[in-house]
């Protein structure tokens, strides 16, 4: 049976996970949950994702959530592409540094980016007051914690070395945000963030869910 | 081979994080104090090892890591018979999920309400708010009905054995419950009692119980 993943076309963690089922050329059939209409706290979703948020998964009778889960679920279960260097490494040394990247991700980006688009895009769509002194102060974060991206990435082309890996592909949906927030920093913070950014922009897998995920029966 | 090295601080949070994880898998290390009151977390030399200025980061035989969850899971790969990550792939994607879960549904309320009730009981002269503490708290509460839920199926987060994603809620599991008393927080409520359950459980390791005085140097078990 075809791998389903449910969640809202537009939404960031959504996109995540549709970005990597295209990057692992994994068929699959997006059903798009009714966000607006409260279908995610619906008793029926709740079973599934008990948190009331978007996306999950059902891979034949599987289920799972998280979108960071799931796309580190789909590394393990697929070979990488011919021609491609796996996004999760195997070596224990290796797949170290890729947790330390990981967890850069979800410490060092994740708790600035998400504010600053929420309080400058999300709240807006939704009539919702931004809350300036929040916004001033995660893109002062965010901006202090970029440096340590410059440092690294001087370095190496990637967070976890030479090769792309998974938590280089997490920060796409958040960091492309950024400039609809009114940020630039993505390409104004230094040379090498530059560098990384574009390069993570230009991945095909990401273009082709940008603007919506969708379904994909064949590559 | 030389004993791993763990630099951070003794009462540190997320230096006792590691160190619990280091005590469940018997892995002997040296704690390397950081003199973060005096800056040297934001040295230049410090900064070339940790470029994000914090502490703790380890150095096993030369092999320099940090990000504490990524610390630990590094342990925890090295010592796999412990079954602190599971390796089976359906359990191992479950335990991918609880991680994520600690991560996103916890850790964001937790540890903001939690540093500041730890910064309050131990008397650091640094502000506290208690707006910050209170709002923060009340998202906690609503995230913790979801792991009741999940809690009332099985023992653990990931299923019914311990795993690293129960762990890492530990230390700020601790210190929100700092807000109310040893029979009534947030983490310990009539109406959540397998949260209750399981939390009793965490707290009652001897990982947790032996650094309670703050990390110290442990050689052997």
């Amino acid at each position: 049976m075809v791998l389903k993943l449910y969640g809202m076309p537009v939404s960031t963690c959504t996109r995540r996970v549709a970005t990597v089922l295209v990057e692992y050329k994994v068929p699959f059939e997006f059903v798009s949950i009714d966000v607006a209409k409260g279908e995610h706290k619906s008793a029926a979703y709740l079973q599934n994702q008990p948190f009331g948020q978007v996306p999950y998964i059902d891979d034949d009778g599987f289920i799972l959530f998280e979108s960071r889960a799931i796309c580190r679920y789909i590394v393990d279960k697929y070979p990488a592409p011919a021609g491609t260097t796996p996004l999760v490494p195997s070596d224990i040394k290796g797949k170290a540094l890729f947790e330390q990247a990981a967890s850069i991700e979800y410490s060092d980006f994740e708790p600035y980016a998400y504010p600053t688009v929420r309080e400058k895009v999300f709240k807006p769509m939704r009539n919702l007051p931004t809350d300036k002194a929040v916004y001033d102060s995660s893109i002062e974060t965010l901006d202090a914690k970029l440096a340590g991206y410059e440092a690294i990435l001087g370095k190496q082309k990637y967070l976890a070395g030479n090769e792309i890996i998974l938590a280089d592909l997490f920060h796409l949906p958040y960091a492309t945000l950024l400039a609809k927030a009114g940020s630039d920093l993505m390409t104004t913070k230094g040379p090498n963030v530059t560098r990384w950014y574009n390069e993570l922009c230009e991945r095909p897998s990401w273009n082709a869910v940008k603007d919506g995920a969708k379904s994909f029966s064949s590559y | 081979m030389a004993i791993l090295k763990l630099h951070g601080g003794k009462q540190a949070t997320c230096t006792r994080r590691v160190a619990t994880v280091l005590h469940e898998l018997q892995v002997p290390f040296e704690l390397i104090e950081v003199d973060v009151a005096n800056g040297a977390h934001k040295s230049p030399e410090y900064l070339k090892i940790q470029p994000f200025g914090q502490i703790p980061y380890i150095d096993d035989d030369g092999f320099l890591l940090y990000e504490t969850r990524a610390i630990c899971r590094y342990i925890a790969a090295k010592y796999p018979e412990y079954g602190l990550i599971p390796t089976e792939p359906k359990a191992n994607a479950l335990f991918e999920q609880a991680a994520s879960v600690e991560l996103t549904n916890f850790d964001p309320s937790a540890s903001k309400a939690g540093l500041q009730l730890w910064i309050r009981k131990m008397g650091y002269p640094f502000p506290t708010d208690d707006k910050i503490i209170a709002d923060n708290l009340e998202t906690l509460e609503k995230k913790l009905d979801a792991y009741e839920a999940i809690l009332s199926k099985q023992r653990y987060l990931a299923g019914e054995t311990i795993t690293l994603a129960d762990i890492f809620h530990l230390p700020y599991g601790v210190f929100v419950t700092y807000a109310g008393s040893e029979s009534d927080s947030v983490m310990n409520r009539a109406s959540r009692p397998n949260v209750a359950r399981w939390y009793k459980q965490l707290i009652s390791r001897p990982s947790w119980l032996a650094y309670l005085d703050g990390v110290t140097t442990t050689t052997a078990y």
